[in-house]
C-alpha cells in the first residue's frame, strides 16, 4: 500500500464493495423466492403467499426431479472416475518428462477447453448413432470426457511438475517395490491434486448441457435438461427449487476446497466453463 | 527406448479418448458438412451446405450477433474484473467475503445464472416490479426489453455476472504473486498512481488477463443454453441456429448445421492459437 | 545535496506485536553514504521504505533539508529506492528499464535514448540496452537497477541490500562501483545491509539497528574498538566479555589486573577485546600478559582460532597460522592483551 488514502477513497471502496456483494448474489435471490412462492404475480414485490409446494413436488417421486438428480450424480461420478484413471498417467507424462511432440500433445489437450462442445458434438452424433451409443447413459458419460479429461490432465501435470522423482528413487533404493513405491510414496504426494482434479471434473460434467442434449437425445434427462424445460415452460416455482438443488454440489465442493482453491489461478481456470 | 515406451503408454489412453472423441467429432462434422459419408452411401462431396449458409442473411446476422455477444461481454467483464481486483487487493475484511462469493459464483452453472437473470430483468421480473412500485411503469410491456431482445443485453448481463469473478480471481491471483513491490519501484522512480497502473501493473497482468479473455470469448461464442434461454428468436446466436438446423425435420438442413459447427470450430481454433501464443510467451520459450 | 533527518520515526504494523521501528533519530549528512546495519527483521528496510514514501510512519517526522516530506507522494520526494531483488520490469528491455523514470517525467524519446546510453556506460554495461532483463546475470541486473535509479538524478538514493546474493568476486566489483558512483555524483545515500563487512567498506558512517532501535551511530572503526554494549560488539564479531571491576584505569578480573586505555569507564563492568587483537607472547613479564592453556585449535585457512583457558575463564583468539604452529591441545602459553584493544562495557 503506497501513500495514504483519503476518506473519499475509503468510502468509494466500501460502496463499490457493497455493490459487488449485491450484484454477485442478486440473480440467486428471485430463484430462491420463487421456490417458496405460491403465485407471485406482477407487480408484487414479494409473493402474497409462501408455500413449500414446489419443494414437496420436486422432492416427490412422481416429478422425476430426484431421478434426474441421481442420474446426473451418477454420470458425473463415472465421468470423473474415468477422467482420473486416464488423466493421472497422462498428467505425469506431461508434468515430469520432456519428449518429442510434447507441444502437439499439449495443444491436443488444451483444445477441448477452448473449442465449444457444439462444434464437436454434432459430428460425433452420427458415429454414436452408428455405435448405438446415442440415447444411452454410457454414451453421455463418454462424451462428458471431452471437457472433463483436459482439466484433470492439466491439474495433474501441474502437480507432477512440482513432484520430485528423487523421493521415488529413494524409496526404491530403500527396498520398496514399484507398486509399494506408488502406494506409499507417489500416491500420498499427489492425492490432494487428484482430489482437486476430481472435484473440477465432477463440476464440469455436472454443468454440461449441449453434449447431454445431443448425445442423450433428450432420453437421458439430467438435471440441467429438466431445469431448462421447467424454465422455458413457465413453472417458475419448480424452476426455483430445482435451481437451488442444482447449485448445491458446487457449494459443498467449494466449502470443502476453499483453502486449496484460494490463490490457485490455474485450477480456477477449470471452473471457467462450468 | 524403454523411456519412450513408458511415456507413450502413459499418454495413450488420454490421446485415444481425446483424439477419438474430440478430433473424431470435428473430422466427422467436417465430412458431413461437405455431405460426404461413404459409409451411408454419400460418396460425392459438395459445397452446397456452405453455399447455402453463406448466401443466407440469417447466418450473417447470427454470426454478427455471436461476435457482438462474446466481444462485448468479454470487454465489460475484463474492465470490471480488473477494477474489482484492484479494489479487492486493498481490502482486508471485505476481501475474504468477496473472494468467497467470487468462488461461489464460479461453481454456479451458467444455466442457473441465466434463469436468475431472466427472473430479474424480464418484463415481469424483479426490476420491472420495482419500476412499477415507483410508478415508473404501469404495465409489464412498458419495461424495456432486456431479455429476448435483439441486442442480447440479457445474455451479456449473464456472461458479465458469471465471468467477472472468473477473470477477477485469475487477475487477483496474478496481482498477489506479484506483490506491491513493482509498483513501489515505479512510484519511487517517479511514476504517478495512474502511471504505475498503466506502465507497470497492466503490462504485468496483461498475459493472464488476455488468456482468461480468450477462454471467456470462446465460451461466450460457442455456448448454447444461455442464448437459447435468454436470446431473441431472430436473429439467434450461432450455436442456437446450428442446433435448430440440426433438429430440423428437413434432414437436408443437417449438413448446414455441420457447416455452422465448423465455422464455430474455426473461430475457436483461432482463439486457441492466440491462447497458445500467449502462454508460450509467458513461459519464456 | 540533501541532508536527511529522521526525527523520532516510528512504525507499528497493524496486528503486529511491538513496533517495527521505534523512535528512530538519524541524520544523513549531505553528500555522505550511511549504512543502516542490522540482522534481518530489525526494521531497516521498513525505515528505508518510509523515507521513500512507500510506507506511512505511525509517528515522527522525516525532513529533507529541514522540510518535512511526509505529505509528499513517493514520486515527488526526490528519494529513489533500489530494491533488494532489483525488480527489473520483465516486459521491458534493459534500455526501457533504465529510461523508465525519464519516461514518467515525459522526457523526449531522443533525450531518453541518449541518457540511457551514457548511464549504461557508467555502470559498465555498454551496448546491452536491447537485451531483456531475464537474459542478464545477477550482477548485471543489479547494475541495471542502479542505473535505473541514478538516471533520474535523485536527491537521495536508497539502496536495499545492494550486495546480497552476489558471489565474492562480483561483490567486490559492485562495492567499488557503488562507492565510485556515489563519490562522483555526491548523492546522499543510505545503504541497508545485514553484512557488517559491506557496511564498513561502503559507508562513511554506520548506524547499527537491533530490534527496531538504533544502538550506535558512528564511523566504522568505532564499532570494532569502542562498542557501546555486548549486542553491538557481538554483531561485529566480538567474543570475549569478562566481568570485573575497573578502578583507576586498571580492570580487576579473573585474568588478573589489566591496564585499560584512557577514557574507559570506571566501576563494575565487563572488559571486551576482539579475538584478533590478542597476541601470543614469548615472555611473561610484559603488561597485560597472562598464562593460559590451549583447549581447542581450529585451522581456518588465513587464521587459526584458539580457545584458551586462563584461571577458569575461556578466551577466544584468532592468530596468524604460523604463530600457532608449535601449539598442541593442552599446551601452556602466554597471551598478551594490548592496552588499546581493551574496552569496558556494562
Amino acid at each position: 500500500m503506497i501513500g495514504g488514502d483519503g476518506i473519499w477513497a475509503r468510502w468509494f471502496r466500501t460502496l463499490t464493495c457493497l455493490f459487488l456483494l449485491v450484484w454477485l448474489s442478486l440473480p440467486m435471490v428471485p430463484l430462491a423466492i420463487w421456490s417458496f412462492a405460491h403465485g407471485w404475480f406482477f407487480p408484487d414485490i414479494l409473493p402474497q403467499e409462501w408455500t413449500l409446494e414446489a419443494w414437496r413436488h420436486a422432492l416427490s417421486d412422481k416429478s422425476g426431479v430426484l431421478d434426474a438428480l441421481w442420474l446426473t450424480v451418477g454420470i458425473a461420478l463415472a465421468a470423473t472416475a474415468l477422467s482420473i484413471l486416464i488423466g493421472v498417467p497422462a498428467g505425469r507424462a506431461l508434468g515430469m518428462h520432456r519428449f518429442r511432440g510434447k507441444a502437439v500433445v499439449e495443444i491436443m489437450i488444451m483444445a477441448p477447453i477452448i473449442v465449444p462442445g457444439i462444434a464437436v458434438v454434432l459430428g460425433l452424433h452420427s458415429v454414436f448413432i452408428w455405435m448405438g451409443l446415442t440415447n444411452t447413459v454410457s454414451g453421455v458419460i463418454l462424451v462428458h470426457l471431452i471437457p472433463t479429461l483436459p482439466y484433470v490432465i492439466l491439474v495433474m501435470a501441474g502437480v507432477f511438475a512440482n513432484h520430485d522423482p528423487a523421493f521415488e528413487a529413494q524409496a526404491r533404493s530403500l527396498g520398496a517395490s514399484a507398486f509399494q513405491t506408488f502406494r506409499c510414496v507417489t500416491l500420498p504426494a499427489i492425492l490432494p491434486g487428484i482430489i482437486v482434479g476430481a472435484l473440477f471434473a465432477f463440476l464440469v460434467s455436472w454443468s454440461q448441457y449441449i453434449l447431454t442434449l445431443i448425445i442423450g437425445g433428450g432420453r437421458v434427462a439430467t438435471l440441467p435438461l429438466v431445469l431448462f424445460n421447467f424454465a422455458t415452460s413457465g413453472r417458475n416455482d419448480l424452476t426455483g427449487a430445482i435451481g437451488m438443488l442444482y447449485i448445491l454440489p458446487g457449494l459443498l465442493i467449494l466449502l470443502i476446497t476453499a483453502r486449496q482453491l484460494s490463490g490457485c489461478a490455474g485450477a480456477v481456470g477449470g471452473l471457467g466453463r462450468v | 527406448m524403454y523411456r519412450h515406451l513408458k511415456i507413450t503408454l502413459m499418454l495413450l489412453p488420454a490421446l485415444a479418448v481425446l483424439g477419438g472423441l474430440f478430433l473424431g467429432g470435428l473430422f466427422l462434422g467436417l465430412m458431413r458438412s461437405f455431405n460426404y459419408m461413404p459409409v451411408i452411401g454419400l460418396t460425392r462431396p459438395s459445397m452446397d451446405a456452405y453455399l447455402a449458409i453463406f448466401s443466407d442473411r440469417e447466418f450473417y446476422r447470427s454470426f454478427l450477433l455471436s461476435i457482438h455477444i462474446s466481444f462485448t461481454s468479454t470487454l465489460i467483464s475484463c474492465v470490471l474484473a480488473v477494477g474489482a481486483a484492484l479494489l479487492l487487493r486493498r481490502l482486508h475484511l471485505g476481501r475474504t467475503v468477496i473472494t468467497f462469493l467470487f468462488q461461489l459464483n464460479l461453481t454456479v452453472p451458467h444455466l442457473v445464472g441465466a434463469i436468475g437473470i431472466l427472473y430479474l430483468f424480464s418484463q415481469s421480473g424483479v426490476f420491472a416490479r420495482l419500476a412499477a412500485e415507483m410508478d415508473l411503469i404501469s404495465r409489464p410491456a412498458e419495461f424495456p426489453a432486456l431479455v429476448f431482445d435483439p441486442y442480447a443485453i440479457g445474455i451479456i448481463l449473464q456472461y458479465v455476472w458469471k465471468e467477472v469473478p472468473f477473470i477477477g480471481v485469475i487477475v487477483l491471483a496474478n496481482m498477489q504473486t506479484m506483490g506491491h513491490d513493482y509498483e513501489a519501484v515505479a512510484r519511487s522512480l517517479g511514476a504517478t498512481r495512474w502511471q504505475g497502473f498503466r506502465y507497470v501493473l497492466l503490462p504485468l497482468i496483461w498475459p493472464g488477463l488476455l488468456s482468461a479473455s480468450v477462454i471467456v470469448f470462446a465460451f461466450a461464442f460457442g455456448a448454447y443454453e444461455i442464448p437459447a434461454l435468454l436470446g431473441a428468436h431472430y436473429p439467434a446466436a450461432l450455436p442456437v441456429l446450428a442446433h435448430r438446423k440440426y433438429t430440423d425435420v428437413d434432414l437436408a438442413a443437417r449438413p448446414e448445421a455441420m457447416a455452422l459447427a465448423i465455422v464455430i470450430a474455426v473461430l475457436s481454433a483461432v482463439m486457441l492459437a492466440i491462447y497458445i501464443r500467449i502462454s508460450r510467451r509467458r513461459n519464456g520459450c | 545535496m540533501t541532508r536527511v533527518v529522521l526525527d523520532q520515526l516510528c512504525k507499528t504494523y497493524s496486528g503486529a506485536h511491538g513496533a517495527a521501528v521505534s523512535q528512530l533519530d538519524l541524520t544523513l549528512d549531505s553528500g555522505t553514504m550511511t549504512a543502516l546495519l542490522g540482522p534481518s527483521g530489525c526494521g531497516k528496510t521498513t525505515t528505508m521504505k518510509m523515507i521513500a514514501g512507500l510506507l506511512d510512519p505511525t509517528g515522527g517526522d522525516i525532513r529533507f533539508d529541514d522540510r518535512s516530506i511526509l505529505r509528499d507522494a513517493p514520486e515527488a520526494r526526490g528519494a529513489v529506492m533500489v530494491f533488494q531483488d532489483h525488480l527489473l520490469f520483465p516486459y521491458l528491455t534493459v534500455a526501457g528499464n533504465v529510461g523508465f523514470g525519464l519516461k514518467m517525467r515525459s522526457v523526449a524519446p531522443d533525450e531518453i535514448a541518449h541518457r540511457v546510453g551514457e548511464m549504461l556506460e557508467k555502470v559498465q554495461l555498454p551496448g546491452l540496452g536491447q537485451r531483456m532483463p531475464g537474459a542478464l546475470s545477477g550482477g548485471q541486473q543489479r547494475r541495471v537497477a542502479l542505473a535505473r535509479a541514478l538516471i533520474i538524478k535523485p536527491d537521495v538514493l536508497l539502496l536495499d541490500e545492494p550486495l546480497s546474493n552476489l558471489d565474492a568476486h562480483l561483490r567486490m566489483d559492485m562495492r567499488d562501483l557503488i562507492r565510485s558512483l556515489q563519490a562522483e555524483t555526491g548523492i546522499t545515500t543510505l545503504v541497508v545491509t545485514h553484512d557488517q563487512e559491506d557496511a564498513v567498506v561502503l559507508a562513511d558512517r554506520v548506524a547499527l539497528m537491533l530490534d527496531g532501535q538504533l544502538r550506535q551511530v558512528g564511523p566504522p572503526r568505532m564499532f570494532f574498538r569502542r562498542p557501546v554494549d555486548e549486542a553491538t560488539a557481538r554483531f561485529f564479531g566480538g567474543r570475549n566479555f569478562i566481568p570485573g571491576t575497573c578502578r583507576c584505569g586498571v580492570f580487576d578480573c579473573a585474568l588478573g589486573p589489566l591496564q585499560l586505555p584512557q577514557g574507559a569507564r570506571t566501576g563494575p563492568g565487563r572488559v571486551t577485546f576482539r579475538p584478533e587483537a590478542l597476541r601470543l607472547a614469548a615472555s611473561g613479564n610484559g603488561r597485560n600478559t597472562v598464562r593460559a592453556t590451549v583447549t581447542e585449535i581450529t585451522y581456518l585457512g588465513t587464521q587459526t582460532r584458539l580457545r584458551l583457558m586462563s584461571n577458569g575463564t575461556e578466551v577466544e583468539a584468532l592468530v596468524p597460522p604460523t604463530d600457532a604452529d608449535g601449539l598442541k591441545h593442552g599446551a601452556q602459553t602466554l597471551i598478551h592483551l594490548p592496552v588499546p584493544a581493551l574496552w569496558v562495557i556494562d
